[in-house]
């Protein structure tokens, strides 16, 4: 048979970062291709060179046989490849029928005017052998992600794309909506579409897919027939690597700081109960989405819990993140710009901003104080440059989160709560990081660190609890930590 | 960075307007006599008093990332109340207390609607710019209120070692923001809310405080800006106070605030409201029609919009 598609030792870097190294892929009329990896193995970057989005290093892309050149969406769709993301690309306030002719419209009236009937009759025609119970006629807001899924189905169709990637699909259905999306994927494939499909999820994997391809940190690492290969293999090839346990010290102690007791919020976070010590770091490890960062945010009060108790000592702290502030915890966000640092202001500025009573007397900062208090704590977060009064916005990505993290230093923080602590972080500021989190440990503060990167987890922690789905589904004392653990219980079975 | 202390507290952006004013006094000064004469100097700054109150309070506002649409007819609000209370013989510092806290209460519905309400600023102080109106409106049936007592009078008409007394308000409320800017953990909380208030509210700064401190703030600065125009004019009148909103803006940003929220400096809008103040007088000096003293002020605020734009990211913050 002929090939469909053929990606051919396709590479990538971000700067010194090689995030796609010499990567292939076939695929064939009518096929389901399973796209596998951990988190940043690099299957998003693939696709978004597929899709036009960013362009590749090296490399070549033939369709049919004929290699192409991508040089944005627009040759993409031209190819006939279309992308259903993981965030749906629509304009919520237009009609369905609309939003399958976005930057199509069909015309009348010698193309002055949008023929909004003919959009509508052709709508229903493509919805048809996908779902004929969604209406052309109403705005997308108002359907269920599903529905929605199926309408960017459709739009594909319309585009005649003979090829679809879906990037986790099925993350927000009901089992019911699957099976609805795996008889769409049936009669896709039946007219010879073939899809790409990107799951976590080994069961839909083994349900619809024929091959896959395996990718680890930017490498192809295997091309597996899938109903054949049993999934602990799979799994395997997925995280593979072997890891020397660095040099990790531990300093817990058998004093709980914080106790956690069912802690829930909607089917994000569901019945989250542990115990966290004094001088222990607790891994949290999961897929992306599976819940980590709003348990995170919980904690630190920035969502409200739906469910549950916290307390902090023995006592129970109230809401909202001053509250939870004087308590003693510290929040380190995992979006550093969106929602840690004001990017304006000194970092003087962004360290006083929780500890503004131990800066101020008589209703006025002290500036003097601050400033000097500032350096000290910077000077222990080793901040480089060393200069307070410099806008935080003009330090390097690992300097800003040494500024955050020496926040939490000027208040009597007791629970450091690090989120993706070195997202973005250079290789250098990663190190200095994890020795700042063994130091903290070492002075008997207790820390939980969520982190998608296994190594990271590993080495760090003392004690992993896994998530998945929103509940913990393992907790793994120090011995029992490895990267065959975590993912065998943090991807649904 | 430099060895000057004073000099050191005078940022770089507020010096870009300040050699803006002195551009733009040269020129006057080139083309009239009487323009760098000390009443002439003295009469742009009274002129440019009644802006430079409402401007302070904005200038707060803006930095901490919201906007004040309503603040002339709060000022017209507080002045018929004022008035009322004067004429029917309240003794004036209760009546002037009357009017400041019609100021403030006013500012207080703002932040509520804004802080628990959720709302958008702009939509919020639209609503009230229509509101406080009416009220007003309504309160005098549409009539100015005459015959204020000659002792309220005196408080703004009179002056101090040749500096009228508006001069002197406006210079002291000016001194009190920069304080609570540049000093105050309120201040602090302005510039963060304005600068990222996700970030700033997971860092523990009381966001909805905050957010009332700057409309209630706003609200009494106007209230202050009717109280000296009454005593100035001898009359409240329902319909004071019209576009008011629009020349603070026009100040702030001259000045350097920005309407993302964030940053801005009182120096930059104290000089900004001068150089609106010695645009009119220069060009009346010069006899200007009316019309073009309006193009020249729409040309000054672009101007200065497009060399912030033009200069920005190369300033030391």
């Amino acid at each position: 048979m002929n090939q469909r598609l053929n990606l051919s030792g396709v590479s990538k870097s971000f700067g010194p970062v090689q995030v796609l190294d010499s990567v292939s892929l076939t695929l064939l009329p009518g096929e389901v291709h399973g796209l596998l990896g951990e988190n940043g193995a690099g299957k998003s970057t693939l696709l978004n060179i597929l899709c036009g989005v960013i362009s590749k290093d090296s490399g070549t892309i033939a369709i049919d046989g004929k290699p192409i050149q991508i040089g944005s969406p627009r040759d993409a769709a031209a190819a006939g490849i279309a992308m259903i993301h993981q965030e749906l690309q629509q304009v919520p306030e237009l009609t369905v029928a609309q939003n399958i002719y976005l930057g199509a419209a069909l015309r009348h009236a010698g193309g002055l005017l949008v023929d909004r009937r003919a959009q509508e009759t052709e709508a229903r025609r493509l919805l048809a052998p996908l779902d004929p119970s969604i209406d052309v006629t109403a705005k997308v807001h108002d359907l269920r992600v599903a529905q929605r899924q199926i309408v960017e189905i459709a739009k594909a169709l319309r585009a005649q794309a003979r090829i679809i990637a879906m990037d986790e699909p099925t993350s927000s259905l009901t089992p019911k909506e699957f099976e609805r999306l795996v008889s769409v994927i049936q009669t896709l494939t039946a007219q010879g579409v073939s899809i790409i499909y990107v799951s976590h999820k080994m069961d839909e994997v083994f349900r619809l897919c024929s091959q896959a391809t395996i990718l680890r940190d930017g490498r192809l690492v295997a091309q597996v027939p899938i109903p054949q290969t049993p999934v602990g293999q799979v799994i395997e090839t997925m995280v593979g690597r072997e890891l020397a346990h660095a040099s990790h010290r531990s300093f817990a102690t058998d004093r709980v700081v914080l106790r956690v007791a069912n802690l829930t919020r909607g089917t994000a976070v569901q019945d989250a109960s542990f115990a966290l010590h004094a001088g222990e770091v607790l891994g949290i490890a999961g897929l992306v989405g599976s819940g980590r960062t709003e348990l995170m945010r919980l904690l630190a009060g920035v969502d409200r819990a739906s469910g549950g108790t916290i307390s902090v000592n023995g006592r129970t702290p109230g809401t909202g993140p001053r509250a939870r502030i004087r308590a003693g915890l510290g929040l380190v966000p995992e979006e550093r710009k969106r929602d840690g640092i004001i990017r304006h202001r000194p970092v003087a500025s962004n360290v006083c901003l929780p500890a503004m009573r131990g800066f101020s007397r008589w209703g006025f900062i002290r500036k003097g104080y601050l400033n000097e208090r500032s350096q000290s704590l910077m000077a222990e977060v080793r901040l480089r440059p060393l200069d307070v009064t410099r806008a935080i916005g003009s330090f390097s990505g690992g300097n800003q989160q040494k500024a955050i993290i020496g926040r939490w230093l000027a208040t009597d923080t007791q629970v450091f709560l690090f989120d993706e602590p070195t997202r973005g972080i250079d290789v250098g500021a990663k190190a200095e990081i994890y020795d700042l989190i063994e130091k903290l440990a070492s002075q008997g503060r207790a820390i939980i660190v969520v982190s998608s990167e296994m190594p990271e987890v590993i080495r760090v922690s003392d004690r992993v609890l896994v998530i998945r789905e929103g509940r913990i589904s393992a907790t793994l004392s120090r011995h029992e930590i490895t990267e065959a653990n975590i993912a065998r219980n943090a991807i649904p079975a | 960075m430099t060895r000057f202390p004073l000099l050191s507290r005078i940022r770089f952006r507020d010096a870009g307007t300040l050699l803006g004013l002195i551009l733009i006094s040269g020129v006057f000064a080139a083309q009239s006599d009487v323009f760098l004469t000390q009443p002439n100097l003295i009469n742009i700054l009274q002129q440019s008093s009644i802006n430079a109150c409402i401007a302070l309070g904005m200038t707060l506002v803006i930095i901490s990332g919201g906007i004040d649409l309503s603040v002339g007819p709060i000022a017209a609000l507080s002045a018929v109340l004022g008035a009322a209370m004067l004429v029917a013989g309240v003794p004036i510092p209760l009546a002037i207390a009357g009017a400041l806290a019609t100021g403030v209460a006013c500012g207080f519905v703002n932040g509520a609607l804004i802080a628990w309400g959720g709302l958008q600023p702009f939509i919020v102080t639209l609503g009230g710019l229509s509101l406080y109106r009416a009220l007003a409106l309504i309160y005098t049936g549409g009539q100015p209120i005459f015959g204020l007592p000659d002792g309220f009078r005196a408080l703004t008409n009179g002056s101090l070692a040749g500096i009228p007394n508006p001069v002197i308000i406006v210079a002291c409320l000016a001194i009190a923001a920069w304080i609570i800017l540049n000093k105050t953990p309120l201040g602090e909380y302005f510039m963060a809310i304005g600068g990222n208030p996700e970030a700033a509210r997971i860092a523990g700064v009381p966001v909805t405080l905050t957010k009332f401190a700057a409309y209630m703030i706003s609200g009494l600065m106007a209230a202050v800006a009717a109280l000296v125009l009454i005593g100035r004019l001898g009359a409240a009148e329902p319909t004071m106070g019209i576009l008011w909103e629009l020349d603070a803006i026009a100040a702030a940003a001259i000045g350097g605030a920005s309407l993302m929220g964030g940053r801005g400096s009182i120096i930059g809008t104290l000089i900004g409201c001068i150089i609106l103040g010695t645009l009119r007088n220069g060009l009346t000096l010069l006899n200007v029609q009316a019309f073009y003293q309006l193009l020249a002020t729409g040309i000054i605020i672009i101007v200065a919009m497009l060399i912030d734009k033009a200069t920005s990211g190369k300033q030391g913050g």
